[in-house]
């Protein structure tokens, strides 16, 4: 592995007495896909969003390779849209342009729409779109910068199988095109679907890493890692 | 992956885990504390001793208390928007606890002056509130500093609380200057008198005043180091809940 | 600037298509001038014309924190202000579009407002127009300012859009005192008094230049 595109060095992230994340180290190479797995209050959204740029660490650090700016070169999908009901798909990509400061709003926002095929509905409003429709749509806002890795916080919450397996299809191709991918889910069929390693994340800590693994090897290894915590606990 | 959890240690901070400011603040509170005492004594015994005023009475004897609130309640919020520029700035935490501490003390300090004043303002000029622009301006920067403690207890704790309270407190301290400017065009008709120090105060009346002043200073410094000191101690506490207490 | 431009641009848009935001601003300071007339009963034309303007920015300012949460609950939805706060460069762009915004959308209920209240208390609003519609600009560029500064932090705590009137209204003590002053002059025919002006001029580029400086800060956790 060479530099990596994306580092995570010791990150905490406290809020008041409640420690959210506790030292999380990660690594991601250019093009790599990495998926963070983990119950619900692990943190995850969490780490996701200071990696995003959204939130601040209360210690460690995210490292770009060559530094770039917040925002320049990471697209980030969030657990909501990020979208306005009021706007048709088209303009609310044109703003998103806008807002990252391309110079072609317009064109930009077509060939998205092409790309995520949503060509035909591009004139009608977002607010109108089913929760597949409005995911493809964000992907598409996530892209507007053309950022070299993509956060996906839970993508596949709310979409019903067809969509589910033709996200899981686009990513696929994104990943293929050469964009890095980080991926939080608690579904761990997703995270040995779409990625070539995954991080089992617990209550702030990394608690282990797996390449390749398969599917039922994967869930093994979690559920192993969930019942320790809740032994250590006890 | 090693377990990182020290439940041995105990859970009840020691000054030892504060930074090396409030640390050394810190030191400086038993000594503060005792000169405060000889200085409220000597004041007791000043203000006592002091003249009557020919015309007022006894109550003029307020004067040598509500000055001298007047200026540590301008102090704390002063203090309150410098700690929180510096917080934006280098993002340490003790300078947001020290905000929050300065702007406790300094409410403290207002609330005291705006109880003060309407008893001087029944006393010598026959009514508790007059609307004097003065009297406004003080009690228009008092809801401004308890909407900042509001704004800190609902913002949920945290980094965000600490920027929206610095941001605030900063818009605070811009009040001020406004505020008199405001007094300085519509005030005409104000009943405060202009410059204390020299015209209104009668002989034997500078001393107490003087101490006054020197003992509510004290005052103020002693219960904001304490004040801060706590807070810090409550972050530690907290650090420490965070970092051995697991998920449970 | 662009930012700036494009945030204006999509706040609009999305006001046009839904009109919830003028409308109940307007229904709201229409409801206004009611409770005024209840609260003020068997009043002679020319006593409510001297109240006037005290009347006209009370319902004013109520309207525009209305107008000015608003702004920010509809950010809020789908956390459309994450979007916001990803984009590169200096947020001080983005306070300038959402402020622009609501500055044309609260000038706008303002001018229906002083119609329906020239109607109801028998003022006459077309002699001073022009000068009443300079010192209602100047006073609401400090109300933009200052409100969509603090609008966005209060639309993000526990307390929501409760808490903004609690934090803004200090804030707007000023710009209340150097508008009434002013507009009290215009309406009986006089040129604005000039501290009055120069108040409101220094309230509208203090509270500018902290807002533009502070939403930096604001956005992120």
């Amino acid at each position: 592995m060479s530099t990596p595109l994306f580092s995570v060095i010791g990150l905490e992230k406290r809020f008041g007495a409640v420690a959210a994340l506790r030292g999380v180290d990660l690594e991601l190479p250019r093009g790599g896909a990495l998926a963070i797995l983990g119950p619900n209050g692990a943190g995850k959204s969490t780490l996701l969003r200071i990696m995003a740029g959204l939130a601040h660490p209360s210690a460690g650090r995210v490292e770009l390779e060559g530094g770039k700016a917040r925002g320049a070169s990471i697209g980030y999908l969030g657990h909501a849209t990020l979208l306005y009901p009021e706007l048709t798909a088209h303009e609310n990509l044109v703003f998103a342009c806008r807002l990252h400061r391309r110079s072609d709003p317009a064109s930009r926002a077509d060939t998205l729409l092409a790309e995520e095929g949503l060509a035909e509905v591009a004139h009608r409003r977002a607010g109108g779109f089913s929760r597949g429709m409005a995911q493809r749509l964000s992907i598409a806002r996530a892209r507007v910068h053309d950022p070299e890795v993509l956060l996906l916080d839970e993508p596949f919450t709310g979409l019903d199988r067809r969509s589910a397996d033709r996200l899981t299809e686009r990513l696929r191709e994104l990943r293929d095109a050469g964009h890095a991918l980080v991926l939080v889910t608690h579904d761990v069929g997703q995270a040995a679907a779409l990625s070539d390693e995954v991080v089992i994340l617990i209550e702030g800590r990394v608690q282990g890493r797996h390449h390749g693994v398969s599917a039922s090897g994967l869930e093994t290894a979690y559920e192993a890692a969930l019942e320790s915590r809740s032994a250590a606990r006890r | 992956m090693t377990a990182d959890i020290r439940t041995s240690e105990p859970l009840t901070p020691a000054t030892a885990d504060l930074p090396v400011l409030e640390r050394w603040t810190g030191r400086a509170r038993r000594p503060l504390g005792i000169a405060l005492l000889g200085l409220c004594a000597l004041y007791a015994w000043t203000v006592v001793s002091a003249p009557l005023d020919s015309v007022q009475g006894v109550i003029q004897k307020i004067l040598y208390v509500h000055p001298p609130l007047a200026y540590g309640a301008y102090l704390g919020f002063i203090i309150t928007a410098i700690a929180g520029v510096l917080y934006l700035r280098n993002g340490r935490e003790e300078y947001d606890r020290l905000a929050l501490s300065s702007a406790e003390v300094g409410v403290i300090f207002c609330t005291l002056m705006l109880i003060t004043g309407p008893i001087w303002g029944k006393g010598t000029w026959g009514r508790w509130w007059s609307w004097d622009p003065r009297l406004t301006v003080t009690l228009l920067l008092w809801f401004v500093y308890l909407a900042y403690l509001l704004l800190r207890s609902f913002s949920g704790g945290g980094a965000r609380t600490a920027r929206f309270a610095s941001i605030y407190g900063v818009v605070g301290a811009v009040l001020i200057p406004l505020n008199y400017y405001i007094i300085e065009i519509f005030g005409g008709r104000g009943m405060h008198p202009e410059n204390l120090e020299r015209s209104s105060l009668g002989d034997g009346m500078g001393l107490p005043f003087v101490i006054g002043n020197l003992t509510l200073a004290l005052a103020f410094i002693y219960l904001l180091i304490g004040r801060w000191e706590v807070e810090g101690l409550r972050a530690a506490s907290a650090r420490r809940t965070a970092a051995g207490g697991g998920g449970s | 600037m662009n930012v700036a431009l494009a945030i204006l641009w999509k706040d609009l848009v999305c006001e046009w298509r839904s009109r919830d935001r003028v409308v109940a601003m307007l229904l709201f300071s229409l409801l206004m001038a009611l409770v005024f007339h209840f609260a003020l009963p068997d009043r002679r034309p020319e006593e409510m014309r001297a109240l006037a303007p005290g009347l006209l920015w009370t319902a004013w300012i109520f309207a525009s924190l209305l107008g000015l949460n608003r702004s920010f609950a509809l950010e809020l939805e789908n956390d459309a202000l994450s979007g916001l706060a990803l984009a590169p460069g200096t947020r001080g762009w983005i306070f300038l579009g959402k402020a622009a915004a609501s500055f044309v959308l609260i000038s706008l209920v303002e001018v229906l407002t002083a119609f329906v209240f020239a109607l109801f208390f028998d003022l006459d609003l077309i002699q001073p127009a022009a000068r009443l519609a300079g010192v209602a600009a100047l006073g609401t560029l400090g109300i933009t300012c200052m409100g969509t500064l603090l609008a966005a932090m209060a639309v993000r705590t526990r307390f929501r859009e409760v808490l903004l009137p609690i934090l803004l209204l200090p804030a707007l003590f000023p710009v209340l005192a150097g508008a009434v002053d002013a507009t009290i002059a215009v309406m009986e025919g006089h040129p604005p008094p000039f501290e009055a002006i120069q108040l409101l001029i220094v309230i509208d580029g203090v509270y500018l230049v902290v807002s533009f400086l502070g939403f930096d800060y604001i956005l992120d956790e």
